[in-house]
C-alpha cells in the first residue's frame, strides 16, 4: 500500500480538504515472498472504498486506530478517507457542503488523480457511527453511483438516536448541532429518503449494516433496518457482541470487506 | 495544487520511503481572482519536475524552505520530491540503490499513481548542491527520459568534490567508502563528464542543462570549472551566476529562474 496524505483546495467546501488515501502497491511481503502482483499493470483500475469517520474524528482515524491498510491490501482495493468534521456528511445549513463534497467533488478529484475504477460495481462506501449515517446518506443521495454501502454502529434513525444514552450526543455543542440543522431537510431522514428513492424506482446500492449488542446506538440502527425491511429493501444486518469502540470497528470492517465482492 | 505526502515500500531500496508530490489543481487564488483554472480535466496529464534535495536533507526540504508550490502552480507543473539520504544519488557500494530507485522505480511508480506525463519532452529534473549533481546524473544516465536538467549550486564535478572533502576544504557528510567501492569516481559513470562522453559515443539525445551558482558560494570555483567542461563537451548550457552563497535564499530565488527556463507550456498536456 502507498499511504498518501492529500491536501487540496476544495471548491465545494471553500477551504483546504485533508484526505488519507491507500492505493495498493508492492508491499514488503509481496517482495519477500516473490508474489506475482500486477499493481503496475497498464490500465489497472482499483475498486475503491470511501471510508467515513465518526463524530469527534477526522480522516486519520481509520488508519490510526485500525488495520484497514493491511485488510485493504489483502483485498487489493483502494481506500479513501476524507474528513467530515461533525457534519453528519450533509450540506450544513450554516456551514460546509459536505454531502456535495463527498458525493460529487471527492470522487471526481480522486478518479482524476489516481487509477481508480469508475464503475458502480467497484464503488463502495462505508463508515462508523456518524459515518454510518453518512454512508447511507451519501449512498441514497447518489444511488446510481455507489454499488455497495456498509454502516457500522450507524446513527441511522435520528429520532431514536435522540433518546440514546451516549456522551456523543450530550457533549456535542448545541451551536454545532444548530449549524448542521439536520431536521431542516427531510432528505436527511434516511427512512424518508429511502421511501423517496423507492418511489422514484431508483436502483439502490447493496446495503450492509452491523452493530454491537452492548452499543447504545444499536436501537437507532435497528429502527432503520426495520423500516427498510418493511419497505421490502434488501439489506444485510449482523449483530455481534461489542460496544461503541475501535475494537468493534477494527473487527467488523473485516466483515464489511468480506461482504464486498 | 494538491499536496500529496506518499509513504510506500520501495523494492529497490528495501525499506519504506517518503515522497512529496504536487499536482496542479484549481486553488483558491485562481477562483478568487478569476484566473485560468480549466486545466484540471479528464485525461489531463502534467509536465513533471523531479526535484532533488542536498546533503543533510530529505524530501521535505524544498516545500518547507521555498515557495516551490506557488511557483509550480503558476506554471501548472507537477513536482515530485524524493529522499536520497547522503548517498550522493548513487547505487551505494555499502548502502541502498538510490540511483536505481530514482531512475527506474520512482518514475514508474508516480506515473502509475498520478496523472503525470511519461514523455521525455515533459520530464525534467533539478536539484541543489548534492541534488544538483543528482539532477545531472539522472539526466545523463538516462538521457532518453529527461529533456532538461538544472543544477543550483551543484556539486557538478564529483571528482573535485571528493578531492576537496578528502582534503577537508569542503564539508560533507559523505561516507565515500560506503558510496564507492575503493575507487575514485574519476573515469566512471559517476563522473558526469565521463557519462556525457559515453552518451555522445552511444549517439543518445542529450538533455539541455541550466547551471546556476552564487559567486560567494564555496562551490563556485567547481561550477566555474564545470561550466568550461560542459561547454567543451558541447552541451546546450544556460549558465548563470549571481551574488549569493550556499543557502535557501539563493535556491528559493533561482528555482524560479529554472521554471522560467524549462520548456513549460503552462497547461496540462496529453488530452484524452
Amino acid at each position: 500500500m502507498a499511504h498518501i496524505d492529500c491536501s487540496f483546495y476544495s471548491t465545494s467546501l471553500k477551504k483546504n480538504a485533508h484526505v488519507i488515501v491507500f492505493i495498493p502497491t508492492v508491499s514488503a511481503d509481496d517482495y519477500l515472498e516473490e508474489r506475482d502482483v500486477d499493481y503496475y499493470k497498464e490500465e489497472k483500475r482499483f475498486p475503491v472504498l470511501y471510508l467515513l469517520h465518526g463524530s469527534y474524528g477526522d480522516c486519520m482515524d481509520w488508519s490510526r486506530f485500525t488495520g484497514i491498510e493491511r485488510y485493504a491490501q489483502e483485498k487489493g482495493i483502494a481506500v479513501i478517507m476524507p474528513s467530515g468534521e461533525n457534519s453528519s456528511y450533509v450540506n450544513m445549513e450554516a456551514g460546509e457542503a459536505y454531502l456535495t463534497y463527498i458525493t460529487r467533488e471527492l470522487p471526481e478529484f480522486m478518479c482524476k488523480m489516481f487509477p481508480l475504477s469508475k464503475e458502480r460495481k467497484d464503488t463502495y462506501i462505508a463508515g462508523l457511527s456518524m459515518g454510518g449515517y453518512g454512508t447511507y446518506r451519501c449512498a441514497l443521495e447518489r444511488p446510481g453511483y455507489y454499488g455497495y454501502a456498509a454502516s457500522l454502529s450507524g446513527a441511522l434513525d435520528r429520532n431514536v438516536l435522540e433518546s440514546a444514552d451516549m456522551p456523543h450526543m450530550k457533549k456535542m455543542p448545541r451551536s454545532y448541532v444548530n449549524a448542521v440543522a439536520l431536521e431542516h431537510n427531510s432528505d436527511n431522514q434516511l427512512e424518508k429518503l429511502l421511501e423517496k428513492r423507492l418511489s422514484e424506482k431508483a436502483e439502490l446500492p447493496k446495503l450492509y449494516m452491523a452493530c454491537g449488542t452492548e452499543d447504545p446506538i444499536t436501537p437507532s440502527s435497528e429502527a432503520f433496518y426495520k423500516k427498510a425491511k418493511e419497505l421490502g429493501v434488501e439489506i444485510t444486518y449482523e449483530e455481534y457482541p461489542g460496544v461503541h469502540d475501535w475494537n468493534f470497528w477494527d473487527s467488523h470492517i473485516k466483515d464489511v470487506l468480506r461482504w464486498l465482492p | 495544487m494538491a499536496f500529496f505526502q506518499v509513504n510506500f515500500f520501495s523494492p529497490s531500496l528495501c525499506f519504506n520511503t517518503d515522497i512529496c508530490v504536487f499536482v496542479p489543481t484549481p486553488n483558491s487564488d485562481e477562483i478568487l481572482n478569476h484566473k485560468k483554472s480549466d486545466y484540471f480535466k479528464d485525461g489531463a496529464k502534467f509536465q513533471t519536475l523531479y526535484l532533488l534535495h542536498g546533503a543533510y536533507g530529505d524530501y521535505t526540504d524544498w516545500f518547507r524552505l521555498t515557495g516551490i508550490e506557488r511557483y509550480a502552480q503558476e506554471h501548472k507543473l507537477a513536482v515530485v520530491m524524493p529522499s536520497a539520504s547522503n548517498s550522493f544519488y548513487q547505487n551505494m557500494y555499502k548502502g541502498s540503490a538510490y540511483l536505481t530507485y530514482l531512475l527506474e522505480e520512482l518514475p514508474e511508480f508516480v506515473t502509475k499513481l498520478f496523472p503525470l506525463s511519461k514523455k521525455r519532452e515533459n520530464t525534467f529534473v533539478a536539484g541543489l548542491s548534492m541534488g544538483g549533481y543528482g539532477a545531472l546524473r539522472l539526466a545523463f544516465q538516462k538521457p532518453e527520459q529527461f529533456a532538461a536538467c538544472a543544477t543550483l549550486s551543484g556539486a557538478v564535478d564529483i571528482v573535485a568534490v571528493k578531492r576537496d572533502t578528502d582534503k577537508g576544504t569542503i564539508d560533507g557528510p559523505f561516507c565515500w567508502n560506503a558510496i564507492f567501492e575503493n575507487t575514485e569516481p574519476e573515469g566512471t559513470q559517476a563522473d558526469i563528464f565521463e557519462l556525457i562522453k559515453r552518451d555522445k559515443e552511444a549517439g543518445l539525445p542529450l538533455p539541455k542543462v541550466f547551471q546556476s551558482c552564487g559567486t560567494e558560494d564555496f562551490i563556485y570555483p567547481i561550477n566555474v570549472e564545470g561550466k568550461k567542461a560542459f561547454e567543451k563537451a558541447g552541451i546546450d548550457l544556460t549558465y548563470e551566476e549571481h551574488p549569493g552563497i550556499h543557502d535557501w535564499d539563493y535556491w528559493d530565488t533561482h528555482i524560479r529562474r529554472v521554471l522560467d527556463w524549462l520548456p513549460l507550456n503552462n497547461d496540462s498536456v496529453e488530452e484524452g
